[in-house]
């Protein structure tokens, strides 16, 4: 019943039981703005949740070609743009805001800056997609914050940027790849220093 | 093959092909700039205050960076904005004190509710289809004001009705203030269970007109006559910490708890002693025990004072209420009575507490001002372990306006206007609507829904389409609690004066209007302007605290509030409602009268008792589907309507465990599941309140059934509030179990074992 619900474009109701009184009809046509969906599941496809499962990341694919290599060698520093990097867990992705503190004036006649000065105008922002990160089934949490601290180089975990246009996932992030730098650097390899 | 490659083809296989072409759906929705910056990862926590119930408790909320889906100038799409994610009590608030309940747990899916109207709705279809269509704040402004403008010039400003749930707060100053100005009659108010018989008692008694806040933690024994207050009475939160700290905060001292009702709430389960009486006598056993103490001289009759000499005898000891004539009266033995009386008088301190069904019968004032009585006899009025009123600011006079007469009761709910200034609905030629849902509440023989079908315009400010909003002809949805500034004066849970305030804790989803600020922008854009001195909800809140001396050496009343998320302290002078209401004129004393019950006991042998469920309250809280999927605490019952009935009748009757039966009155009927337990008397079935509505989203619609729409129109006669359990019914089996009782993990341990 599922998969058919699924096939059908709809969304599928797991949990409740169906409406149990049969005088009373609920009241049916859809009311105009609602954006509809049920309450946010952890996977946004039954597809996504099964790729999941099977540890098949999808390949990012970003709204626009951000040229890393660009603003790495104008000596853009990482944390400009992934501004929660040394605040807090997640580095964070820049909205269309931070992007036009710089290209209010830069480079405004070159195609990809005029598109997204054009979204900005319109109230729109960049889809962007991640590219590195932990679902929660992983069990795993990451903050960035602490690693900042300890001077740990971004390219450590993120590869070399600078000669990257879009990012790319070139570093795996496994277990083993975690607690072999800990070690070195005799960081904590307690289990709930990550798993908690 | 392992078994792991196992699971995963076994989960792959079949689904895969269905899902393929899901595709990833980030790449179609529009994602807008955030509005705000946030630090990813990183949680604040912001005050706010709970809206499900009076009790108004302080909230903590968890604010972090999400996804959210969004309106932003007509469009929808997906921006990553600081949302609220988590609700617990707040730790520093004089009410709930870090406590919070499972319904307030649950009100975070108020604002993410997937149902929740998110603009402006003008009813495109016949009254109560629910269709409807959509319409510019401008244009619907547009229309409110000229519909007013419409009645002040034909000079017919009483035409204005205003429904609203009862309470105090600033929310309900400013809608007297604009019905006030505008020359309408005040509110009409109605809350199923509102608690009226009590209040009017405790001002007959007391001379305070509001609902007692127990010192539970401080007693040695604890009397209820049926108050759920660990449930869903008055402050539950506060009222449970409290229960704790009496049960087993004291080293080496046990309060001791007794309950007497016919039908075992949520509370009494928690009780030494469970004391059925016939339902609408717990007046008398109250007087039964005063007769004991009085005549034991344990304590003389003039302790009581006012409270006592209200009550018919009283001076002479009670006579006519000795414990045989109790016991014949109430059906609990004489013997116990005694007993209770002593231990009632002699651990001291000792409170007796009334709310709930005993209220709700045609003699309920005769059954409040009687344990009032005996709570006066033994000394327990604004007394470390008994019952207290907490101070309450006069919200109009710190705004320097002209309110209602302080502490003068509210009127009663009317459909159709007797005094010309009497709050209505039926007669109204505009009715505003805000909170309360009588279309649901009320009983059908008041015939509310015909009522309503006569009002030619209807405005709802509702953010769900309920069988009330979806009679609206326009819906000007409010903010959900989070997006506004919200505010509640608790009635009781504290023994200090307490305001709660909160600042919006997250930008609006949708595009909504908080309701305050719709009310004083329809009040400045009429042809004749109302002239409230606010241009917004929080500037009168500003002005309201303001007037508070300030908690803290370091801000002003009104910042800190903010900061803390409530105000607490000594009510300044001449900001007090008034602390002792005169004594009534002196009318006859109160004397017990037989409740009166619609329906013969011959055709009708079973007395009904709705009750106010765990889940729902009087229903308002059934799209919540956290509540939906909380199993009841007695009958682990969810996503169902139930039917409780004494194990001897239904073996009477040949009615087993989840049997379908029609439970009848003389104005309607209603089927519902079985439940059979012992906590019941054999006379009495009772159901939970809030199932069975015809319209209230997804979760709720088309679910279980209304025990409401069964009750007879019996009224308490003093106050005019509805006698909920002096309805009679009759009770047939209509079919074996049909999988509409969903019980968690199957059923009843207990009961399957015990039936083996």
């Amino acid at each position: 019943m599922c998969a058919a619900a699924v096939a059908a474009g709809a969304a599928c109701s797991w949990y409740e039981p169906a409406a149990s009184s049969t005088s009373i009809a609920p009241v049916g046509p859809a009311l105009p703005g609602q954006p509809g969906g049920v309450f946010t599941t952890a996977r946004p496809t039954v597809g996504a949740a099964v790729d999941d499962f099977l540890n098949r990341p999808s390949e990012p694919r970003q709204p626009i070609e951000f040229p890393h290599d660009v603003h790495v060698g104008k000596n853009v520093a990482c944390e400009f743009c992934h501004e929660g990097v040394d605040k807090g867990p997640a580095a964070g992705l820049p909205s269309v805001r931070t992007c036009m503190i710089c290209h209010e004036a830069i480079a405004t006649d070159r195609p990809r800056i005029q598109q997204i000065t054009a979204l900005r105008d319109k109230g729109l922002d960049l889809a962007w997609q991640r590219v590195y990160g932990f679902d929660n089934e992983d069990s795993v949490r990451f903050n960035h914050a602490p690693h900042i601290r300890a001077k740990v180089e971004c390219a450590t975990c993120h590869g070399n940027v600078a000669e990257q246009t879009v990012a790319q996932r070139s570093v795996e992030h496994t277990m083993g790849f975690c607690v072999n730098c800990h070690n070195e650097r005799q960081a904590p390899v307690e289990c709930v220093i990550c798993h908690y | 093959m392992d078994r792991r490659s196992f699971i995963k083809l076994t989960a792959v296989t079949g689904t895969s092909a269905a899902l393929a072409s899901c595709g990833v759906p980030e790449n179609q929705l529009i994602r807008f700039v955030p509005d705000e910056d946030i630090v990813p990862g990183v949680a604040v926590w912001k005050p706010g205050v709970c809206p499900l119930c009076a009790a108004g408790c302080g909230l903590t909320v968890r604010v972090m960076d999400a996804d959210a889906d969004v309106a932003r100038n007509g469009q929808l799409g997906v921006v990553r904005i600081a949302a609220a994610k988590k609700l617990e009590g707040a730790p520093n608030h004089p009410v709930n004190r870090g406590g919070l309940c499972a319904r307030g747990q649950a009100a975070i899916q108020v604002t993410y509710h997937p149902d929740r109207i998110t603009q402006p709705l003008k009813r495109a279809g016949e009254r109560g289809d629910g269709r409807y269509e959509a319409i510019s704040w401008d244009d619907a402004l547009a229309d409110v004001v000229s519909r007013l403008d419409g009645l002040e010039e034909a000079g017919n400003q009483r035409a204005l009705a205003f429904l609203s749930r009862g309470g105090a707060s600033h929310r309900a100053v400013l809608i007297e203030q604009f019905l006030a100005r505008f020359g309408a009659p005040p509110p009409a108010v109605y809350e199923l269970f509102g608690d009226e018989v009590l209040r009017r008692a405790n001002a007959t008694s007391f001379g305070r007109e509001q609902l007692p806040t127990i010192d539970l933690a401080n007693a040695m024994f604890v009397l209820s006559f049926g108050a759920d207050f660990l449930g869903t009475w008055n402050s539950p939160v506060a009222q449970a910490a409290a229960y704790g700290v009496m049960r087993q905060g004291r080293p080496g001292i046990r309060g001791g708890f007794v309950q007497v009702e016919s039908r075992m709430s949520q509370t009494g389960a928690s009780a030494d002693e469970w004391v059925p009486a016939r339902p609408g006598t717990e007046g008398v056993l109250a007087l039964g025990l005063a007769h004991v103490i009085m005549a034991a001289a344990l304590r003389p009759a003039s302790a009581a004072g006012r409270a006592g000499a209200l009550v018919d005898g009283w001076s002479d000891g009670l006579r006519s209420y000795t414990p045989e004539q109790v016991e014949k009266i109430t059906g609990v033995a004489a013997a116990r009575v005694v007993r209770l009386a002593r231990q009632f008088a002699e651990m001291r301190p000792s409170v007796a507490v009334v709310a709930g069904p005993p209220l709700a019968h045609t003699n309920g004032l005769f059954t409040a001002v009687a344990v009032n009585a005996l709570n006066a006899l033994v000394g327990s009025i604004e007394q470390p372990g008994g019952v207290f009123f907490t101070p309450q600011v006069d919200l109009a006079a710190a705004l320097k306006m002209s309110g209602r007469a302080a502490g003068a009761p509210a009127p009663p709910f009317r459909l159709q206007r007797e005094g010309a200034d009497d709050p209505h609905i039926g007669d109204a030629q505009v009715l505003l609507v805000d909170g309360a849902n009588p279309v649901f509440t009320a009983p059908r023989v008041w015939g509310v829904d015909q009522a309503l079908a006569k009002v030619p315009y209807i405005v709802s400010f509702g953010s769900f389409l309920d069988e009330m909003a979806v009679l609206a002809d326009l819906i000007l949805p409010d903010h959900s609690f989070l997006e506004a500034w919200r505010e509640a004066v608790p009635e009781s849970g504290a023994t200090v004066a307490v305001a709660s305030v909160a600042p919006p804790v997250m930008r609006p989803l949708y595009q909504t209007r908080s309701t305050p600020d719709v009310l004083l922008e329809v009040g400045r854009r009429l042809r004749r302007p109302l002239n409230l001195p606010w241009q917004t909800f929080d500037q009168m809140l500003a002005a309201a605290f303001a007037a508070l001396p300030s908690a803290s050496p370091d801000a002003d009343a009104w910042t800190d509030a903010q900061a803390k998320g409530a105000w607490s302290g000594p009510v300044p002078p001449g900001l007090g409602r008034a602390a002792s209401l005169p004594a009534p004129p002196a009318a006859r004393p109160i004397a017990f009268e037989e409740p009166r019950f619609d329906g013969d006991a011959g055709q009708f042998p079973f007395h009904f008792l709705p009750y106010p469920s765990s889940a729902f309250l009087d229903g308002s809280l059934a799209h919540l589907p956290w509540l939906q999927e909380m199993p009841d605490p007695l009958t682990s019952a969810m996503w169902s309507s139930w039917v409780e009935i004494n194990p001897a009748a239904a073996e009477r009757l040949g009615i087993g465990q989840g049997d379908v039966l029609e439970i009848a009155s003389a104005h309607g009927s209603i089927r519902a599941a079985a439940v059979l337990t012992p906590g019941i008397a054999p006379d009495m079935v009772a159901m939970p309140v809030g199932q069975g509505h015809r319209t209230f989203t997804r979760y709720a619609s088309g679910r279980g059934a209304n025990p409401v729409e069964a009750l007879a129109p019996m009224t308490e006669p003093a106050t005019g509030a509805l006698a909920w359990a002096a309805t009679r019914v009759r009770v047939s089996r209509v079919g074996p179990p049909d999988g509409r009782l969903v019980l968690f993990a199957g059923g009843m341990r207990e009961h399957v074992e015990e039936h083996r």
